[in-house]
């Protein structure tokens, strides 16, 4: 297990060293200079001009300039943004619990709903039920979410006043400090009356859309998973010794046909910050997605570069983690 | 599929009447293939089918809603924008846009995951790790920010979007046809081939490759579908086709802000994204049904 472990992980280290060498490569490749950018329209003297570029470590070889880019991000300084003049890090790691709450509603909403549609659907095969919920699956992983969050906007926010259009609690009524950054907790925590009703009235929409995906590809899995498993001799076995239909389907087939569905659920790690990019620009829910959109109309591209970095190494990092889980879990990959 | 004059053959059923029969089977996917072809046309033919230009407008026609709403005008099947310009004619000319993204995509993929594929495949070692590595970094990466990442460098326009949506589609190809390609090569009729003398790219096109095409061409279906969405995606951000290009995903950016008082604008293009990417999708699972039962889920 410990050697499969170490495998995957040394694995992994090529990946981070593309990526730095990737966003190091992306930056210079931006058009403008980024002296001239800090430095406005306007221009300066080429004295100061050397100095900054002497500051900046732009006067130095490029693999020089690379190797003190990776020494720089292994000491967690992945940059100051242009138009806060804060951190990226900070930055990022202020924005970041927003897109995590989001993005765990989002997974929890498919989860519920997907796994018993698509158990139901098995159970209850060919049935108006499965057929139609087969047909909005495929609708499901279809959609425009973009399109999808204004069509509920203008349905349920604007057409029936049921939700907030934006945000994440009414900033009006409410304020506190953030303690943990999720909104649930620390509107519970604020102790103010309806603050954490507020939070989950502003969670329900960007919710909705950024489930939608996940929760057509986990009813569909779900479904096929089950049959396959409805139709194996061990179900046949528990249903002859006279067990309830309900305990043989919840407790001898599903657990079974959970494996692949669990797969698939960490396989979405890297769709879902995707739509939250999408979802968060939609609802203006200031999470990491939001911020780097609107990093690039600012054109503040350490922002741009530092927040991809950080992206794609969680996604990395998850990715690993998920991995050595179903190393654990099932050994045919582990010695695979 | 019903034939007119039934004429009793014993002769077995070819390759592509097999899979016709099989594909005919399912209702979904020939009514996919039904719309895609409809959307097909519409596309080839927009100059002659939409009523107006994409980008003619039309002063003091603006905002108008469909024709069949209360201040609807008849001239305007299904209203106009904010600018005057008439809807239908831009979303039959943005068929062609969406269309032409999706192919795009999907064929610089293909080609080039194909190539890629068959030699990390081939040439194993060093290429194949370097290869493989490269393809885990493109997936580890988001796929709305890679091609943000990669628009951010090229700037935004119709052609960079192509170019960084074929990027994030590219490793699910190459990894599809070097697995298929490795698990072909132990088998008698390479080895076979290689003793008859056949050269490595002979070996690669023409023995190996016809034999890891079924799962290419399912793949290759859904991923125009995919390619598709990412596009309209970059377009509704503002870092896909520009205006005044009709691109649906652009359309819907520029109708945002009447959300309150002119739902049918924002409304029509997603519309037109969702029913082109159902289609594709059902007609893409009608495919990898009929053409590779072993990949058919129940």
């Amino acid at each position: 297990m410990i050697k499969f472990i170490l495998r995957r992980l040394l694995l992994t280290i090529p990946t981070f060293i593309a990526l730095m060498f990737v966003t190091f490569i992306a930056i210079r490749l931006v058009p403008g200079d980024p002296v001239e950018v800090r430095t406005g329209e306007h221009g300066i003297s080429p004295e100061r001009l050397a100095y900054f570029r002497h500051e900046l470590g732009l006067d130095q070889p490029v693999w020089k300039q690379f190797l003190d880019y990776v020494w720089q991000l292994l000491h967690g300084d992945f940059g100051v943004s242009l138009s806060s003049n804060e951190k990226v890090l900070t930055e990022f790691l202020t924005l970041f619990p927003a897109t995590l709450e989001l993005s765990l509603a989002g997974i929890l909403f498919a989860v519920t709903l997907g796994v018993p549609a698509g158990v139901v659907a098995a159970v209850k095969r060919g049935s108006w039920f499965d057929h139609t919920l087969m047909g909005a699956a495929v609708a499901g992983f279809s959609m425009p979410i973009f399109w999808w969050g204004l069509l509920l906007i203008m349905l349920v926010s604007e057409g029936w006043h049921l939700t907030p259009v934006a945000g994440r609690i009414d900033m009006i009524k409410f304020y506190f400090e953030p303690t943990t950054g999720f909104m649930l907790i620390d509107s519970l925590l604020s102790d103010q009356k309806g603050a954490f009703l507020s939070t989950l009235h502003h969670l329900v929409l960007p919710m909705i859309v950024l489930g939608t995906v996940p929760l057509a590809v986990i009813a569909r899995m779900t479904r096929s998973s089950m049959l396959e498993v409805l139709s194996e001799d061990y179900v046949r076995t528990a249903r002859a010794k006279g067990l309830s239909e309900f305990r043989v389907i919840s407790l001898h087939a599903l657990r079974n046909a959970l494996i692949p569905v669990v797969t698939v659920v960490g396989l979405q790690v890297g769709g879902l910050l995707a739509g939250a990019v999408l979802t968060e620009t939609i609802f203006s829910w200031p999470g990491v997605g939001k911020w780097l959109i609107d990093s690039i109309g600012r054109r503040d591209y350490p922002a741009l570069q530092g927040g991809i970095l950080l992206i794609s190494s969680l996604v990395i990092i998850i990715n690993l983690l998920v991995d050595v889980l179903y190393g654990a879990i099932n050994p045919r990959i582990r010695h695979g | 599929m019903a034939n007119p004059n039934p004429t009793p053959t014993l002769a077995p059923a070819g390759p592509l009447s097999a899979f016709w029969n099989a594909f005919s089977q399912n209702r979904g996917a020939v009514g996919g293939l039904i719309i895609l072809l409809t959307i097909i046309v519409l596309a080839i033919f927009a100059e002659w089918i939409a009523p107006y230009s994409a980008v003619e407008q039309f002063r003091g026609m603006t905002k108008l809603p469909p024709a069949w709403a209360e201040g609807g005008d008849k001239h305007f099947l299904l209203g106009t924008d904010a600018l005057g310009r008439d809807m239908l004619s831009r979303l039959i000319y943005g068929a062609r846009i969406s269309l032409f993204i999706g192919l795009a995509v999907m064929s610089v993929s293909v080609v080039v995951g194909i190539t890629l594929g068959l030699l990390a495949a081939f040439l194993g070692g060093v290429v194949d790790s370097v290869l493989m590595r490269i393809m885990d970094l493109i997936m580890s990466i988001p796929s709305l920010v890679l091609a943000i990442l990669v628009v951010s460098i090229l700037g935004p326009s119709l052609t960079n979007t192509i170019v960084a949506v074929s990027v994030v589609y590219l490793p699910n190809y190459v990894r599809l046809v070097r697995g298929s390609a490795l698990s072909e090569f132990g088998k008698d009729y390479i080895i076979a081939a290689k003793v008859a003398g056949v050269g490595p790219i002979r070996l690669m096109f023409v023995t190996v490759l016809p034999n890891c095409l079924a799962p290419l061409i399912v793949q290759a279906a859904l991923g125009v579908s995919n390619a598709i969405l990412e596009a309209a995606a970059l377009g509704f951000l503002g870092l896909g086709a520009q205006p005044p290009t009709p691109e649906w995903g652009a359309m819907l950016a520029d109708a945002r802000e009447f959300i309150r008082s002119n739902p049918w604008i924002v409304t029509l293009p997603g519309l037109a994204i969702l029913v082109s990417v159902v289609s594709i999708n059902l007609f893409g699972d009608g495919l990898r049904d009929a053409l590779d039962p072993k990949l058919r889920r129940s």
